[in-house]
């Protein structure tokens, strides 16, 4: 019954001839039918994938962090990508509320954390509020929709919210792929909206701690930053990227909760009085990145930061991480060093004396020089993955830091033998689940 | 559809695979490292034509062509341009392998399950199967088609190498990079990556992890027939997957596996196949066609 009459195969001629030739009729006739149709099927893909990881952060003798962080991302078929993190933290703890130790007990009555409460700081201890607590929870979202086979355009918001602070981030950037897609160039804007509500109000800048003279109703602070990237495959073993950025805030720049010891010629502690920090503040800073793969099992990215504001800070970060793809490449060791070294800001100062009333003062320690080291090991398994996915991979990460205070102000001489800028020492251990 | 997703993974220090499933495997786009979006880009047009032609020809879905055609049997029937080349492509097969390579043979699955047990099936059922296998018995004038009462049409034999050629030519269009598209083992490039040729492992049929041969593959199409993991053993003979469309029973002497190096992957599929049902004239069937193969007994 067929009705197209059949050729006797003969034996000059063999099959892959005519294979050939039926395989050829076959695909030109796909590509022309493609090119006279849309694609027929551009729907959404269903499954996401999802990075989680809960990680547990212990300053000694300070606060100490659990933050569980959910990312999912989900790349579309047209290439589109969405992600969307969840990041709660709890923290919990001991908090330096900036006064500097002193030979006497002192005492301090903090709104700080969710209750007023007073606590003594016995003599030579550095003071920390003992009953800090906070709970963070931030919400952020990117969407990326490649416009054309060379450029993308990425725009995004977050969300983050405090017991005392509200924050809202826009931002936005665009990549253009050119060189054969060996060099990348993006821009990026965002903005942020920040609202601060202390608890107890917010001090006058600068006013004596005592009379706690604070105002009513809440602070703000807005930021504007712009950054500017070049990404290019040196070889085909080797990745640069080099980026500068700039970003400005302006409005209320103080931590509400930190003020500074008044000490007199004698070293006494006569009282106390809130930082006062300018009202706006510029950053700017260079990134550069390398990542190299030695070989197939062992690949690093190192990187150097230098940044510098108006207010005197000035930092540089060195970090390196190896990647070591063990035996059977599904597992892998990843060791971490970094550096960082910090210049104080103008305006910073352990302590006041009676005698001094700067314009501008805090005696943040983040505002102060110091030097700090990290070292970190991270070692992940891959794992079948689950359902329709290909892998999972499970991890776990400790990191060690040590901050050491830089500060060379001279003491008066009856605070001299006390450990007056105590460092920080801290660790973290996260454990990571990706499917 | 199951497997929507696209993963990017790094392989070695220089080049990148965008992983995903369709046709109930494991399918991969190799290209040189670049930015994951702008590799998960590239990636996901292969993938979507993968899932098109997935869900397009699928036996197992109740909205592909597939099931269409098989609600219409008895009814003559009008199919769109591309089902109506593949029906072809299928009828030249047909022809050129002297009857072996039958898209309707697929009707035999009624009685064999491959499921290394020992269920034969009875001889008596075999042959009750065979009135309904014959691609002559279709009457097929493109684009019309009647199939008859019972029939049923099976693209899975070429669906998946025309997957890759289809996938391939989409990816070609769109980049000069060089890429390799691997569908389940069934595998096309369009030309080396920088550091020198594809490296293409071909699965041993007894561990189906250990690569048992390792190709350099520069350019053009591989594609592998045969599938250890299936076939029935009673009374110490194997019977493998292989059915000959005339007898309706498995091949005898088929190797375990036949790779085939052609310019496509179609073309290549289509000779490992033919090959296969051969059985134990596979050798000498690829030494007559002049193409490059390998053969694991």
């Amino acid at each position: 019954m067929q009705l197209k009459p059949r050729v006797p195969l003969t034996q000059q001629a063999p099959a892959r001839r005519r294979l050939m030739a039926a395989s050829c009729a076959l695909l030109s006739a796909g590509a022309a039918r493609s090119e006279q149709t849309a694609p027929v099927d551009s729907g959404l893909l269903e499954d996401w994938s999802v990075d989680s990881a809960l990680a547990y952060y212990h300053e000694e003798g300070r606060i100490q962090a659990i933050e569980p962080v959910v990312d999912v991302a989900k790349v579309f078929a047209d290439g589109q990508a969405l992600n969307f993190n969840v990041t709660f933290d709890a923290l919990s703890g001991a908090s330096p509320n900036g006064a500097l130790p002193s030979r006497n007990p002192q005492t301090f009555s903090s709104p700080s954390g969710k209750l007023k409460h007073q606590y003594t700081t016995a003599p030579g201890q550095l003071p920390v509020d003992p009953d800090y607590e906070d709970d963070r929870i931030a919400v952020s979202g990117n969407w990326t929709v490649p416009f054309t086979r060379l450029d993308q355009v990425t725009v995004g918001a977050k969300l983050s919210a405090e017991d005392d602070f509200f924050s809202v981030t826009v931002n936005a950037s665009i990549a253009h792929d050119f060189n054969e897609k060996n060099t990348t160039l993006s821009f990026g804007i965002d903005n942020e909206y920040d609202s601060i509500h202390p608890i107890g109000g917010a001090p006058v800048p600068g006013s004596d701690y005592a009379p706690a003279e604070k105002q009513t109703g809440g602070k703000t602070k807005d930021g504007t930053g712009l950054l500017l990237g070049v990404t290019q495959v040196m070889t085909r073993n080797w990745l640069s990227e080099f980026n500068v950025s700039v970003d400005r805030f302006t409005g209320y720049l103080n931590d509400p909760y930190k003020f500074i010891s008044i000490i007199n010629g004698a070293g006494g502690t006569t009282g106390y009085e809130y930082e006062s920090r300018p009202d706006q503040r510029t950053r700017k800073s260079a990134y550069w990145e390398n990542r190299v793969a030695w070989s197939s099992r062992i690949s690093t990215a190192s990187s150097l930061r230098y940044m510098t504001d108006d207010w005197g800070v000035r930092s540089d970060t060195a970090q390196l991480h190896l990647r070591w793809s063990l035996s059977n490449r599904d597992r892998y060791i990843e060791p971490t060093v970094r550096w960082y070294r910090q210049a104080a800001a103008d305006f910073f100062t352990p302590f006041v004396l009676t005698t001094q009333k700067p314009t501008d003062e805090s005696s943040d320690s983040r505002l102060a020089a110091f030097h700090a080291m990290t070292y970190g090991v991270k070692y992940a398994q891959k794992l079948p993955g689950l359902g329709s996915r290909p892998e999972s991979e499970v991890s776990i990460r400790a990191e060690y830091y040590q901050q050491t205070l830089d500060v060379r102000t001279a003491v008066p001489q009856a605070l001299q033998g006390l450990d007056l800028y105590p460092g920080v020492k801290a660790v973290l251990v996260q454990i990571g689940w990706r499917f | 559809m199951p497997g929507e997703s696209l993963i990017v993974e790094a392989r070695g220090s220089d080049l990148l695979a965008v992983k995903f499933t369709a046709m109930a495997g494991p399918c991969e786009v190799l290209m040189p490292s670049m930015s994951p979006p702008a590799a998960l880009a590239f990636g996901a047009v292969a993938a979507q034509e993968a899932w098109r032609i997935e869900k397009k020809f699928s036996r197992y879905r109740d909205d592909s062509v597939t099931a269409w055609i098989h609600r219409n049997r008895g009814t003559p029937i009008q199919v769109d341009e591309e089902t109506a080349a593949l029906m072809d492509f299928a009828s030249q097969c047909f022809e050129l392998s002297e009857g072996l390579f039958d898209i309707t043979s697929g009707v035999l699955g009624r009685v064999w399950r491959f499921d290394g047990s020992d269920r034969i099936p009875e001889a008596a059922a075999v042959d009750e199967l065979l009135p309904l296998i014959g691609f002559g018995k279709l009457e097929w004038n493109s684009p019309r088609l009647l199939l008859p009462e019972a029939m049923e049409l099976d693209f899975g034999g070429i669906g998946k190498e025309y997957a890759v050629d289809r996938a391939y030519e989409l990816l070609a269009a769109r980049s000069s990079i060089s890429f390799l598209v691997n569908f389940g083992g069934d595998l096309r490039a369009n030309r080396p990556p920088a550091q020198g040729p594809w490296q293409v492992g071909i699965e041993r049929p007894d561990t189906e992890k250990e690569p048992s041969l390792l190709l350099d593959l520069e350019r053009g199409a591989l594609a592998t027939s045969g599938d250890s993991r299936r076939y029935l053993l009673r009374d110490g003979v194997r019977y493998g997957h292989i059915l000959h469309p005339g007898t309706g029973w498995p091949v005898l002497g088929a190797p375990r596996s036949v790779t085939v190096a052609a310019s496509s992957c179609t073309e290549a599929g289509l000779l490992s196949t033919i090959a296969l049902l051969r059985g134990s004239g596979a050798q000498a069937f690829l030494d007559e066609q002049g193409v490059r193969y390998w053969i694991l007994q």
